[in-house]
């Protein structure tokens, strides 16, 4: 169990890895992209398109990591309350379970739209990269946030310890 | 109208049982879009949101403004802002808590957040104030309120997120905060003087610096004054130096910022590989979240257009023949209040959509809209030092720790007057936002 914890914790660095490198890659193109334009008039043609791919990694890589260890913005307005009568763990069972339940509904939908791009063929203005890609990549990305808040809400329930060290 | 009433209540329910506001605002659009459309149209409008708003070109300033913010942070710029103006300040009476507004308006240049903000600018002057016997409500106080200026004074997260939502010129947003923001740091050194001056006792005066440690000090900054001036002077064209034109598009600025930041850390020798990796990966996560209200709060607003809400509310201020001041004073005040419960940009996201097109739109009643973002800024920076829960005094009670919100209420009171008093002046003067923007180019 042990081993199974420390082999997911160690493969959820890869999509942050990800993240951190779309995120550099975004800085550099863009400043690049101005110097070039700047100084010898000639910007980066496909900056525009790398960017949008770049944001779309950056932003769904560590959607994953953070739900599961819960980091999205929320209220804690009645966390006294909810401490108090000593149903904090199951509010926040329910939340994860429902959170991750309702993303079902969306990532099939955007593998459809993946798989309509695809068969329609489009692609990139520039690069001529196919759009699917990055539509699948956000399906799998959603998926695996479902995944991960389910996990959440299981952890809560039967080994709540888990967590504490990200809280 | 009925059903829009409803999905505000129902979001209002689930974000107070600590569902993330995300959830919270998505689960509600995607089920009342559900119910004005279909199960299928309500599911793809979802999806469609979900691949376009994180590809959407215009909101990569997003992650690279924060970048810029995190990178000069680590480059140890804010303990030097705030030397800087200690050098200066520090000898009047209440002159570190002077000092700590101008380096809180200092910072706010390179973060576009007022938590991080309020929090960065404590751990730096909150020792130096007690240090000097300052009472904890005027030093608590004057860091909470400076803290606010993060999200007017350019570059802001929050203008950013405005500029999208309703296709307003983001750069002549940022310029357009730059005399507001600059009145802010005018009104709350007044608030200071006001409160020292009451109590005396309160901020007792430093040593005066001499003028070799005031050029020392501003030579520590002088790096991040440039950059400053390169990401404001790019974006307001100014900077056109014969064969080099450097003009920028928000999202270029933002690239700049965040590169010129990522040097100057880098060449003081503070940024290890180690580090950067958490700066980018902290820039990551935030960006995250923040996408995740955004595409959530996106939902909630297509479900409150299909439900016809923005209609009726016109409709509603047609039929009863409301003044346009009234119409304003309301929205303002529902601001106030909706800053008690939600943070910053979701109140933003949640509301705009509907007021804007009452105040601003086509066929509204015929605000400006680059004046009505600075108005909604500036009550959202209000909301955030408003009792009971102002966001920013509970930011800096985690931080500080033993200073009881009470205290921190009592101090921040005339400083709040003063935001009362400069909101009061930028709706009876739109001239103050309105008059650099329209000396811009492009």
């Amino acid at each position: 169990m042990t081993q199974l914890a420390n082999l997911i914790r160690m493969a959820a660095q890869l999509p942050i890895f990800m993240s951190c490198v779309a995120l550099f890659f975004l800085m550099v193109m863009t400043f690049c992209d101005v110097i070039l334009r700047s100084t010898i008039n000639a910007p980066i043609e496909a900056a525009t398109e790398l960017t949008r791919m770049s944001m779309a990694i950056l932003v769904f890589s560590v959607m994953p990591v953070m739900s599961f260890q819960g980091g999205h913005i929320n209220v804690d307005l009645l966390d006294g309350l909810f401490d108090r009568l000593r149903l904090d763990r199951w509010r926040d069972v329910v939340i994860s379970l429902a959170c991750g339940v309702m993303l079902y509904w969306p990532a099939s939908r955007v593998v459809v739209l993946a798989e309509r791009a695809r068969s329609y063929g489009d692609v990139t203005e520039y690069l001529n990269w196919p759009v699917f890609y990055v539509s699948w990549f956000i399906a799998i990305l959603t998926f695996l946030t479902m995944g991960a808040l389910i996990l959440r809400g299981l952890v809560l329930i039967f080994a709540p310890q888990m967590l504490e060290p990200a809280k | 109208m009925t059903e829009s009433l409803i999905g505000f209540g129902a979001v209002l329910v689930l974000v107070l049982l600590r569902m993330p506001i995300a959830f919270a605002m998505g689960l509600v659009g995607m089920i009342g879009f559900m119910l004005e459309t279909s199960f299928r149209g309500s599911i793809s409008m979802v999806a469609r949101l979900m691949i376009d708003a994180s590809q959407d070109y215009g909101l990569s300033v997003v992650p690279l403004f924060i970048l810029m913010g995190l990178f000069v942070n680590k480059g140890g710029i804010s303990r030097e802002l705030y030397q800087v103006s200690n050098a200066f300040l520090g000898h009047f009476r209440g002159g570190l808590a002077m000092a700590t507004i101008v380096a809180c308006g200092g910072f706010a240049a390179i973060s576009g957040s007022s938590l991080a903000t309020a929090a960065t600018m404590s751990k730096v002057a909150m020792p130096e104030m007690r240090k000097f016997g300052y009472a904890d409500s005027l030093s608590t106080a004057s860091i909470a309120a400076g803290g606010t200026l993060g999200i007017l004074i350019p570059p802001s997260v929050i203008l950013v997120i405005y500029g999208l939502l309703t296709e307003t010129s983001i750069g002549k947003l940022f310029i357009a905060g730059i005399i507001p923001g600059f009145l802010g740091i005018v009104f709350y050194l007044i608030a200071v003087k006001y409160s020292v001056t009451r109590n005396p006792e309160a901020g007792p005066a430093g040593p005066r610096a001499t003028r070799e440690e005031r050029i020392q000090a501003l030579l520590g900054v002088w790096a991040v004054l440039l950059l400053f001036f390169l990401v404001i002077g790019g974006l307001y064209g100014v900077l056109n130096f014969w064969p080099i034109n450097l003009a920028f598009s928000p999202t270029e600025a933002a690239g700049m910022g965040a590169a010129g930041a990522f040097l100057i850390a880098l060449f003081r020798g503070s940024l290890s590989f180690k580090e950067t990796f958490e700066v980018l990966r902290e820039t990551s996560i935030t960006t995250a979240s923040l996408f995740s209200v955004l595409i959530g709060a996106w939902i909630f607003s297509n479900f409150v257009n299909v439900a016809g809400l923005p209609e009726a509310l016109r409709g509603a201020v047609t039929a009863y023949d409301v003044p346009p001041w009234v119409v304003m004073a309301l929205i303002l005040a529902i601001y106030i209040v909706l800053g008690c419960i939600f943070e910053s940009l979701s109140m933003l996201l949640l509301t705009v959509p509907i007021f804007f097109p009452l105040v601003a739109g086509e066929g509204g009643l015929g605000f400006d809209p680059i004046w009505f973002g600075i108005i909604v800024v500036v009550v959202t920076e209000i909301s955030l030092i408003t009792p009971p829960v102002g966001l920013n005094v509970f930011v800096l009670k985690g931080v500080v720790g033993d200073v009881s919100t009470g205290t921190v209420f009592k101090g921040v009171t005339p400083f709040w007057v003063m935001d009362i008093l400069r909101l009061a002046l930028l709706l009876a003067i739109p001239a103050l936002a309105l008059y650099l923007p329209s000396h811009m180019s492009g």
